[in-house]
This record gives structure tokens, C-alpha cells and sequence, in this order.
């Protein structure tokens, strides 16, 4: 699970994130709403150890993160906003490798049953990933997760790019994932489908956390509603 | 248009670091190399009339002696080092700097600077031909390999695209944006060349013209690296494609073409070995008339020519010395023996320079060397017209010191010893080397060569673009 | 992940055609510089066979006539030829000083394309006219070979530059190294493993083609087991130098287009700009004087002992009573005052050619202390020195042969002033001139300094992670 306390990032003046405290647990699945710059990407470069602090810290399956950077990507799986994979590499290969250099060893039938609980079809199995598309490669990404048995999942704009048909079923994925009592954080600008997978939904703004719901407790037009004004609130302030 | 891109490639192109950083470092080597070559070049030159004026003092006062000891005593021919060597070196630094004449010899240059240094000159100079030659080539490669991929990479290929701009409108104005650095350097190069040249003693060599010319050999050679860096750039993919290609081609004209050729040419058309060539010269001198052996056969043929011709009985009757008139017959043989077994040389190195100049085809480098050496007068060729100046000084010396004792002396006479003022007499070697339009008329091959890759080059990158057109992105 | 690396990179570079590439290229560069040297090799071997031939033919005419001689006969050859003298045979009948190719000289070039590879020494002759130059066309000598030692220091390099500028900053452009981070492994092993295979598949394409080729080229592999070791053991340390640098930049710098740009100009520097500035240091802080004025001081030296024969043979046997214990005769030739005089030169010259010697060795000195700033240099004298083509092979052997023709000189010397008859018994006494390579420097040293300056250059890279932990400066 996921816990940040009093997280900020400072790029000199700038303050990128302000005193974030989150929380996802278990079985949820937490989407952070926000205009570029409102601190997601941030939040999500923390988790990983990309970068440091300014002050506060962040917690992956109760270890600091800061002080177990290696240890702590043992629990964690992330799906960049463009995954890109080795496009010369097929896709057994690439989950192979991926999970391979972080210290699991799979046998093919395992690759393969791994690839296929994410959804990607059999025939595609052994093709290159040149020939991927975006939708296909995050179906290798989830399997990359699932092959790593990841307790906490990090994803950064799954969603965009990818068509409506390719948006529902990587969905589903994420409840699947859910049940198995994965924590997801997930970074979007897509309100839609946040409403449709997210158990909890936070809305931030410059680096701060501005409002968070319990995604049942809220219609879609409630969310647009208070996404808009939160936004609204800045052009008003500023 | 055109003025468009020029402004947004060049700005693209200062803005950033490397481009910023490389350029500097060009400059700053390039006027470190001219300071060192000047420096040389002044030192060479005070250090080459010192020796001529003090070789010329040991002749005028040999004192009374025998012509022909005077003749095997010898004088020695320096050679000159001509003002735009500064620029290029050329092959100086392996051919010999002073020539030793002596009655019934020719000698070669003797004292290569390269045999008087380090394994390390092997590895070449910090000298201006270094950096125009190889450098400057690098420094396009470095600018404009991603000229056209960089492009194609942001999606801004699409943009320029989608706004109607024309395909050579585009590529002219990145070759202009690309060579203008490139033509800056080269003449604030040559500029400073011709001036620290212009402000130094002996200024009256030194023609602007030939710097000039010079000048256009080097702008030609950089457009067609250009033309070939722009050309890889247009039709690859990827940045690191189009930069391992254009290196490729780098390395190929600059570095490998050169080396290959001369071994090629080597294994073609070989150059006797000292040895051998000596052995040869020997074995066709002691064919004919030595000028030391009264008794051999053909001596005593000419005896019987010259007393036929003068219609006397004996060599006594004669109105001049025969022993001298047998020495300087003896010479103009031996020199007919030595002009044809250098003639031999000389036609192994036109037929190497053949191999020189069908490997140009691969490689732009080649013409532009030895052009770039014509023209500063640092090349073989002009190796070869120095010594063969100092053979004809050497043979009409002989002949000078030669009739002076068959002048003087009679048949059998000996202990005849010239004056000490006789020395003076004999005319110093003055040596011009050939004019520049001489030196373009012999290098005709070469400016066609370069001219041909010009041409070639930009017909590649100017006619290709088009199709390109229609390629999508 | 060694195992997965090791698997998957090689997987890559294979199918991106890297190793395939890679392969061939440098079968056609080594197989060319190796053929191009054998060639040189063979005809060195050749033309110093041809002359030696010469000379045992030349020796059996020799001993013909002095056969003849010896029996009374008149002979035809010209009166001062005759080989009855010991002048006319050690003028006219100088044995071969020769420097036979080593079985590795194909190596390298060197200087060996520079100097002679045979000199005939002659009683008649002083130091300095033995010419040790050969007659090259000197844009030959300008462009140089194209022999191994070439492609391992300017080629190999360059091949591992593009092979390895980009294998940090390809993945961050193309966003996979943000996954790779997100794995549980420190990214800068993971560079280095990367680096790692690639410099073993380079290293053993290398070892491959160069035995190959070696093989195909007929060169004697078993012979010279241990200088092959050498060989291939300096060329791969050299590699691993270019990786290490190669692994440095990609830490340190950003961009593919920044490692190019870094690389490139780190080659430029080692390669060609160190080497020619130390040279020329070498040349402004230790000049050779003119070589015009010596030949003028020489001239000087020489006229005033011709001037002086008689007296200086006079004191030449005064302190040399042994040349002439048993000369009876008296008889003085133009070679007894002759030789007498020369013999004053050489020493009256020696003072005036120990300069250039010194200035030369200084030159030397001093880029023995700055060689390791570029391991080009390293390599080059390395090579040099297997292939026995360096400058000091050929300086050995010039003053090897300096004294092989103090030698020959001296065993005719008493021979003359006695006015003592050749005689074909005399025939079997004469000096023969041997060469041995000389050996000065261990190549185990070189190795040692590479590997060394490979670590600093590691220990710089690694540097990176301890001196910045700011994020501006993060790899990822």
C-alpha cells in the first residue's frame, strides 16, 4: 500500500508538491485528477525514488522509500504514460527480460499464462512489439506486474491514447488487479474512466491535494462539477 | 523561405551547447596551430639563410685549389620553405631540406625532419592542414547530422510539410545555415593566415591569389562533405543512424581512403629500394664514360672522335685539356644515367599518383590534399622541380669548374689549381618555385576530381529531395 | 540479471544486426591491414634475400679472381678493384648489415616504412654516409599505412563510440529506461552489464577474426604464441579503455546527440591532438639544430683534415705503432693518409652528431614521462615494439651497424699499413653483421597502465552518483 506524509518537492521557488498526504490501500483504487503541472507525475517519480524530497516521505508496503529504494520496487509495478518496451523483442521476450533482471526466473508456460491473465491474445505472444499497439504494450506492462506479484501498482496516464474499446477492457484489468488486493495509484486526466475504475478519487492543484471522494459517493456530473471548479478557483485566485 | 530557415537553423544551431562548445574548440586549436606554424616557419627560414649564406662563404673561400677538388669538395642547394606552408605542410616533413652537389653524384635531399623526431610525428601535427583537413569535416558531420532527423523526430518534419513549403527551399536554406559556420572559420582562418604572413620579413613570396585559391579548394571540399552529411540525414530514420553513416563516411574519405591508397599504390608500382637504385645507377655509369678512368673502352672512343673531329694526331695538339673535356663528358653521361634512372622514379610516382586518383573516387579527401599541398607549394611535385633545379645547377657547375681546367691547362699538366678568386665567379643557385597558375594547370585531375564530387554531392542532396517529398514522415 | 542481460542484449544486438555488422567489418579491415603488411613484410624479406645473393655471387667472383691472381694470372677487372688489396675489398665487397622483418612485423608499420632495411658499410665510407633513409615517395610516408596497428588505434575506437553512445540515452529517449528504474536493480550496474557484453562480444570477435585472418595471411600463430598474447591482450585493453570512457559519458552526459559530441571530441583528443602536441613539445623544448649549419660545420672539419693528410698520418701511426709492426715496405698510398684522416674526423664529428643524438633522446625522455597521458601513444609503442618497428628498433640497429662498420673498417686497417696482400685465406676472417631485436620495455607494463587509467576513467563515471544526487543530473 501507499502512504505519503507531508510530501513536498521544491525546485527552488517552485513548489511542485505541496505537503501531500495520501493514502491507498489494499484492494483500491486511488485516481489523481489534475491539470499538467498540478504535482501527479511528481507524486508518481517520489513513489518511485526517481527523485528525492524537499521534505516528508513516502511509504511503499510500509518501507521509506527514500531508504530502501532498491527493496521497495520489489512490491511495485508502473506503467508509464508511453510504455515503451524493446520493439525487437517479442513480447514473451520483453516480459522475460523485464522480470528476469529483477530476480524472477519464469519458465515459458508461466510467461505465457502471465501474458495471457493481461489479456493480450496467444497469437501475439511471440510477435514483436514493433507491431504493438499502445494498448497491447500495457497489456505486456500489467503482465509485467502480475508477474512480479506487485502488491502496489503505479500508473501515469494509462488511459490516454488509447480508443474506447482498448480504455474499457484496460479497466477491467485494473478490477481484476483490484481483487487480487492490489493498491493502484493512478495519474489521469480522463474523468470519465476514473469514475468508472477508481474506488477513491483526488483532485489536485499546484501541487496540492485539493479535494478527495469515495468514488460511489459521487455521480460523474458531481465530479465534473468539482473538477471544474477547482479549476475554476485558480484562474479566479490568480 | 529560404531566409526563414537559415534564421531558425542557426539560431537552433547556437543555442545549443555542443554546436557552441565544438566551435570554440575549433577556433581556439586552429589559432593555437597557426601560432605554432608561424613560429616554425620563422625559425625554418632564419635558420635556412644562416646555412646559405654561411655555405656560400665556405665556397668563396676554399682558397687555390684543383676545379675538380673543388668539385668533389661540392656545395649544397637548401630548400626554401615557401609562405603558405603555414597553412599546409604538406609533405615537408618528409622529403629532405638540403641537397648535397658533388661532381659525378646526384644526391638526394638529405635530412627529413621526420627522421630527426619521435615515433609520435607519426601520428601528425597540430597544424592548420590538420584541422582544415580533418576537423573542419568533423565538425559538419557533428552540425548537421541531425539536420533533417531531428526534424523528422520532434514531428516538426509534418509541420514544414503540411505548410507548402518547397522541398529545396528547405534543404537550401539548412545548407546554407549549416556551411555559413563553416565558411566563417575558413576565412577568419586564411584571413589570419595572410595576415601574420603579409607582416613578416620575406613578404614578397607570399601572392594573396594563391591564398585565395586555396581558400575556394577548402570551401569546395566542405560543400561536399556538407552536401553528403545533409543527403545521409534526409534519407535516414534516426539521428544515431544518420550520425554512425555520416562518421562512416568520415572516417572512410579522411582516414582509411588515404591510408589504402598509398598501400595500393605502393604494392602497384613500387619504388626501388636505396640499394637497389644505387645498384642500378652503378651498373649503367660503368657503361659509359668515367670521368676518372682515361683507360676504359669508351673513353678511348671518344679519344678517337675528338682527335678525328680536330683533325690532330695527338691528344697534345689539342687546343684544350682533354683530361678535363674527358672529365665533363664523363659527367654529362653520368647525368643522362642519373636523369633517367630518376625519370623512373618520377613516372612510378605518376603511376601511383593514378592509384591516388581512381581511389578519389571514393573519397573527397584525396583531391583536396593534394591540392591544398599544390597550392602551398608543400607537395612532391614541387619537391621534385626543387631538385631537379639543383640537378641542373649541379650539372652546369660541373661544367663551369670542368672548362675552367680545360681552359687553363694542357693535356697531361697536373697540379693545376684555380685562383682563389675563381670561386666567386660561379653564379648562386637560385631556385623559383613554380607560379600558381604553372601549379593549377599540372593539378587540372584534381580540381576536376573535386569538382566532380561537388557537383555529384549536390546533385545527390538537391535531386533526391524531391522524391522525398512524397515519402511520409 | 546478469544472466537476462547477458541473454537479451545479445539477443538485440544480433537482431538489429549490431554483431552481424560488426563481424564483418572488422573481418575486411583486420584482413586487409594483415594482408597489407604480409605483403611489406615479404617484400623486405625478398629484396634483403635478393641482396644477399648478390653478394655470395659477388664473393665467389671475388675469390675467382683472387685465385687467379694468386696463381699469376693477369686479370681484366678495372686495376683498383682488384681484390688483392684490402681496400678494394673492403671497399668493393662490404658485407650485408641487414634488419631482417621480425614474423609480427606486419603488426605495425612504425618507422620501418621510413628507414632502410640494408646498409653495405665500406672501409672508404664515414658514418654519415651510410644513409639509413629509404627512398619513399614521401606522401606515402604523409598518409601512412593501413596496418593493424592503425585499425586497433584509430578504427577500434571509433566502432566502439558508435556502438556505445547511446546505450544509456536510447533508453531514456525512448522511455524504457523509466520501466527499467522502476525494477529493483541499481541502473549503473545495469549500464555496466550492458557495456560489459558488449565489450565481450567485440572482445571475442575481435580474438576471432585476428586468429583467422592471422591464419589465412600464413602467419606463424604457434611460433609466436606469446607476442600474439601481447598482441590481442594490449588491443582488448585498449578496447576496455574506450568502453569504460564510453560508460563515463553515458553516465554523465544527457543527450545521444551530448555522448556523440563528448565522445567524438575525447577521440579527437586522445588520438590525435595529445600525441601531436607532445611531439611538438618535444620539438620546442628540446630543438634539433639545423641540420644546414651541421653540414656546413662538417664540411669545415673535413677540409681542414685533407688539408693536413700527411701530418695527421704521421701522428695517426705515432700513436698507432701496432697497425704497422710489420710493415716493411714503407709504402704510402693515397688510402693510408686517407684513412688516417678519417679516422679524425669521425672524432672531430663526434661532438657535432651527439647533439642531434641527445636532443633526440631528450625528445624521447620526455615523452616517456607524458606516454600515459593517451593510451593511443601506449599502443602504438607497443605495437611498434611486437612488430620490432618502432624508433627504437631502428636506432638500435643504426648503431649496431655504426659499430659493424667501426669493425670492418678496423680489421682492414692493420691489413693496410703493414701492406699486407688479401689472400683468399684471409677470406674466412671476415666480420659478418648479425642483428637481434632489441627488448626494453615489458608490455605487461602497458597493460597495466591501461587497465589503470580504464578504472579512473570508471572511477570518474562512477563519481556521478556520489558527488550529485540533485535530479537535474539524474539519469533517468
Amino acid at each position: 500500500m501507499i502512504i505519503t506524509n507531508n510530501l513536498t518537492k521544491k525546485y527552488g521557488d517552485f513548489t511542485a508538491l505541496d505537503h501531500l498526504e495520501l493514502r491507498v490501500k489494499e484492494g483500491e483504487i486511488y485516481c489523481l485528477l489534475g491539470a499538467n503541472g498540478a504535482g501527479k507525475t511528481t507524486t508518481i517519480n517520489l513513489l518511485l525514488g526517481f527523485i528525492q524530497p524537499s521534505s516528508g516521505s513516502a511509504f511503499i508496503n510500509q518501507l521509506d522509500v527514500q531508504e530502501n529504494l532498491l527493496e521497495t520496487k520489489r512490491f511495485l509495478a508502473y506503467i508509464p504514460e508511453n510504455l515503451m518496451l524493446y520493439p525487437s523483442l517479442s513480447a514473451v521476450e520483453n516480459l522475460d527480460y523485464f522480470s528476469g533482471i529483477g530476480g524472477k526466473n519464469l519458465n515459458k508456460t508461466q510467461l505465457e499464462e502471465f501474458l495471457e491473465e493481461a489479456g493480450l491474445q496467444s497469437d501475439a505472444f511471440h510477435k514483436r512489439i514493433s507491431s504493438f499497439s499502445k494498448g497491447m504494450r500495457q497489456k505486456v506492462g500489467i503482465a509485467i506486474a502480475l508477474a512480479k506479484d506487485a502488491k502496489v501498482l503505479l500508473l501515469d496516464e494509462p488511459t490516454s491514447g488509447l480508443d474506447p474499446k482498448a480504455s474499457n477492457e484496460f479497466g477491467h484489468l485494473l478490477q481484476k488487479l483490484r481483487a487480487k488486493g492490489v493498491a493502484t495509484l493512478m495519474a489521469t486526466h480522463d474523468l470519465f474512466r476514473a469514475k468508472e475504475v477508481a474506488t477513491h478519487i483526488g483532485i489536485m492543484k499546484d501541487g496540492q491535494l485539493k479535494q478527495q471522494f469515495v468514488a460511489d459517493a459521487i455521480s460523474l456530473s458531481q465530479l465534473e462539477k468539482a473538477y471544474l471548479d477547482t479549476m475554476e478557483y485558480k484562474t479566479i485566485a490568480s | 523561405m529560404i531566409r526563414k530557415t537559415i534564421n531558425k537553423e542557426l539560431k537552433e544551431l547556437f543555442r545549443d551547447g555542443r554546436v557552441r562548445t565544438s566551435l570554440l574548440i575549433v577556433l581556439l586549436l586552429l589559432g593555437i596551430a597557426v601560432w605554432i606554424s608561424s613560429q616554425q616557419y620563422q625559425k625554418t627560414n632564419a635558420d635556412y639563410a644562416a646555412a646559405k649564406v654561411s655555405e656560400r662563404e665556405v665556397w668563396d673561400n676554399q682558397g687555390e685549389k684543383n676545379p675538380h677538388s673543388a668539385a668533389h669538395y661540392g656545395t649544397y642547394a637548401f630548400k626554401p620553405k615557401y609562405p603558405l606552408s603555414l597553412v599546409d605542410q604538406g609533405v615537408d616533413k618528409y622529403v629532405g631540406t638540403s641537397i648535397f652537389l658533388e661532381a659525378h653524384k646526384r644526391n638526394e635531399a638529405q635530412f627529413s625532419a621526420a627522421t630527426d623526431q619521435t615515433g609520435l610525428a607519426r601520428f601528425g601535427d597540430l597544424t592548420p592542414d590538420f584541422i582544415l583537413l580533418f576537423i573542419i569535416p568533423l565538425l559538419i558531420v557533428l552540425l548537421g547530422y541531425n539536420a533533417f532527423t531531428k526534424e523528422r523526430e520532434l514531428g516538426t518534419h509534418a509541420l514544414i510539410k503540411s505548410s507548402g513549403a518547397k522541398g529545396w527551399k528547405i534543404v537550401l536554406g539548412k545548407w546554407t545555415a549549416l556551411f555559413l559556420p563553416v565558411l566563417t572559420i575558413t576565412v577568419v582562418l586564411l584571413l589570419l593566415a595572410g595576415l601574420v604572413l603579409s607582416n613578416l620579413q620575406d613578404y614578397g613570396v607570399f601572392q594573396w591569389n594563391s591564398l585565395l585559391v586555396l581558400g575556394l579548394v577548402y570551401l569546395l571540399y566542405y560543400a561536399v562533405f556538407t552536401n553528403l552529411v545533409l543527403w545521409v540525414s534526409q534519407w535516414t530514420k534516426r539521428s544515431g543512424i544518420s550520425l554512425v553513416i555520416s562518421l562512416s563516411l568520415w572516417i572512410i574519405a579522411c582516414l582509411a581512403a588515404p591510408k589504402a591508397a598509398s598501400n595500393i599504390a605502393e604494392a602497384r608500382h613500387p619504388y626501388p629500394t636505396r640499394q637497389e637504385f644505387a645498384a642500378n645507377v652503378l651498373k649503367d655509369k660503368d657503361a659509359g664514360i668515367d670521368g676518372h678512368n682515361p683507360w676504359s673502352k669508351e673513353a678511348k672512343l671518344l679519344e678517337e672522335q675528338v682527335l678525328a673531329e680536330y683533325e690532330v694526331d695527338s691528344l697534345q695538339q689539342l687546343p684544350f685539356n682533354f683530361s678535363a673535356y674527358l672529365a665533363q663528358k664523363g659527367e654529362e653521361h653520368e647525368a643522362e644515367v642519373y636523369f633517367k634512372h630518376y625519370n623512373y622514379l618520377k613516372e612510378q610516382y605518376e603511376n601511383q599518383s593514378g592509384t591516388y586518383r581512381s581511389l578519389a573516387l571514393l573519397s573527397p579527401f584525396l583531391p583536396a590534399r593534394f591540392l591544398s599541398m599544390a597550392i602551398a607549394q608543400t607537395d612532391y611535385a614541387t619537391h621534385w622541380d626543387f631538385s631537379d633545379a639543383a640537378e641542373n645547377y649541379r650539372i652546369a657547375t660541373q661544367e663551369f669548374l670542368n672548362n675552367n681546367t680545360a681552359q687553363n691547362t694542357r693535356y697531361g699538366e697536373i697540379g693545376y689549381k684555380a685562383t682563389a678568386a675563381f670561386w666567386q665567379e660561379l653564379p648562386p643557385f637560385d631556385y623559383n618555385p613554380p607560379e600558381l597558375g604553372q601549379i593549377l594547370k599540372n593539378n587540372r585531375s584534381n580540381f576536376g576530381i573535386l569538382g566532380l564530387w561537388a557537383v555529384f554531392s549536390f546533385g545527390l542532396l538537391f535531386f533526391t529531395t524531391k522524391k522525398n517529398n512524397d515519402v511520409t514522415i | 540479471m546478469l544472466r537476462y542481460n547477458f541473454k537479451y542484449e545479445s539477443i538485440l544486438l544480433f537482431r538489429s544486426k549490431w554483431i552481424q555488422v560488426l563481424i564483418g567489418i572488422l573481418i575486411m579491415l583486420f584482413g586487409f591491414a594483415t594482408y597489407n603488411g604480409q605483403q611489406k613484410t615479404q617484400k623486405r624479406k625478398a629484396d634483403i634475400e635478393k641482396v644477399t645473393a648478390e653478394i655470395r655471387t659477388s664473393d665467389q667472383n671475388m675469390l675467382k679472381l683472387l685465385d687467379s691472381v694468386e696463381h699469376g694470372l693477369t686479370v681484366t677487372a678495372r686495376p683498383w678493384t682488384i681484390p688483392n688489396t684490402p681496400m678494394a675489398v673492403g671497399n668493393y665487397h662490404p658485407r650485408v648489415a641487414s634488419k631482417p622483418p621480425s614474423e609480427l612485423s606486419f603488426l605495425a608499420t612504425g618507422q620501418s616504412d621510413m628507414f632502410t632495411h640494408f646498409v653495405k658499410p665500406t672501409v672508404r665510407g664515414d658514418d654519415l654516409a651510410l644513409n639509413f633513409s629509404e627512398m619513399t615517395s614521401p606522401v606515402q610516408l604523409l598518409f601512412g599505412s593501413f596496418d593493424l596497428a592503425f585499425v586497433i588505434i584509430f578504427l577500434l575506437p571509433l566502432l566502439i563510440i558508435a556502438f556505445s553512445y547511446d546505450v544509456l540515452s536510447s533508453e531514456r529517449e525512448s522511455g524504457s529506461l523509466r520501466l527499467l528504474a522502476a525494477q529493483p536493480i541499481l541502473l549503473y550496474k545495469w549500464l555496466m552489464q550492458k557495456l560489459a557484453l558488449r565489450f565481450f562480444w567485440l572482445a571475442a570477435i575481435t580474438t576471432a577474426t585476428v586468429l583467422l585472418v592471422f591464419l589465412a595471411n600464413q602467419v606463424p600463430v604457434s611460433n609466436n604464441f606469446s607476442a600474439i598474447l601481447s598482441f590481442l591482450g594490449i588491443s582488448l585493453t585498449y578496447v576496455l579503455f574506450w568502453f569504460a570512457l564510453a560508460f563515463a559519458v553515458n553516465l554523465w552526459a544527457e543527450s545521444s546527440a551530448k555522448n556523440a559530441v563528448a565522445l567524438l571530441g575525447l577521440w579527437v583528443v586522445f588520438v590525435l591532438l595529445i600525441p601531436s602536441i607532445l611531439n611538438q613539445l618535444g620539438s620546442t623544448l628540446y630543438p634539433i639544430p639545423s641540420r644546414a649549419l651541421m653540414v656546413n660545420e662538417m664540411r669545415t672539419i673535413k677540409a681542414e683534415a685533407t688539408e693536413r693528410q700527411d701530418v695527421i698520418l704521421d701522428n695517426y701511426l705515432r700513436n698507432h705503432p701496432e697497425y704497422a709492426v710489420n710493415d716493411t715496405t714503407q709504402e704510402r698510398s693515397f688510402w693510408h693518409s686517407y684513412m688516417a684522416s678519417q679516422n679524425l674526423i669521425k672524432k672531430e664529428l663526434e661532438p657535432v652528431l651527439s647533439k642531434y643524438e641527445n636532443q633526440l633522446q631528450k625528445q624521447q625522455q620526455l615523452l616517456d614521462h607524458f606516454t600515459w597521458l593517451s593510451p593511443a601513444i601506449l599502443v602504438q609503442r607497443s605495437m611498434n615494439q611486437l612488430a620490432d618497428n618502432g624508433s627504437e628498433s631502428y636506432e638500435g640497429y643504426r648503431n649496431r651497424v655504426i659499430v659493424f662498420a667501426g669493425e670492418w673498417r678496423d680489421h682492414f686497417l692493420p691489413m693496410l699499413y703493414n701492406n699486407q696482400a688479401f689472400s683468399s685465406e684471409d677470406y674466412g676472417q671476415l666480420p659478418e653483421f648479425t642483428y637481434t631485436p632489441i627488448n626494453n620495455q615489458s608490455q605487461s607494463s602497458v597493460l597495466v597502465i591501461l587497465l589503470c587509467s580504464g578504472l579512473v576513467v570508471l572511477g570518474v563515471g562512477a563519481l556521478r552518483f556520489y558527488v550529485s544526487s540533485d535530479e537535474k543530473h539524474s539519469i533517468i
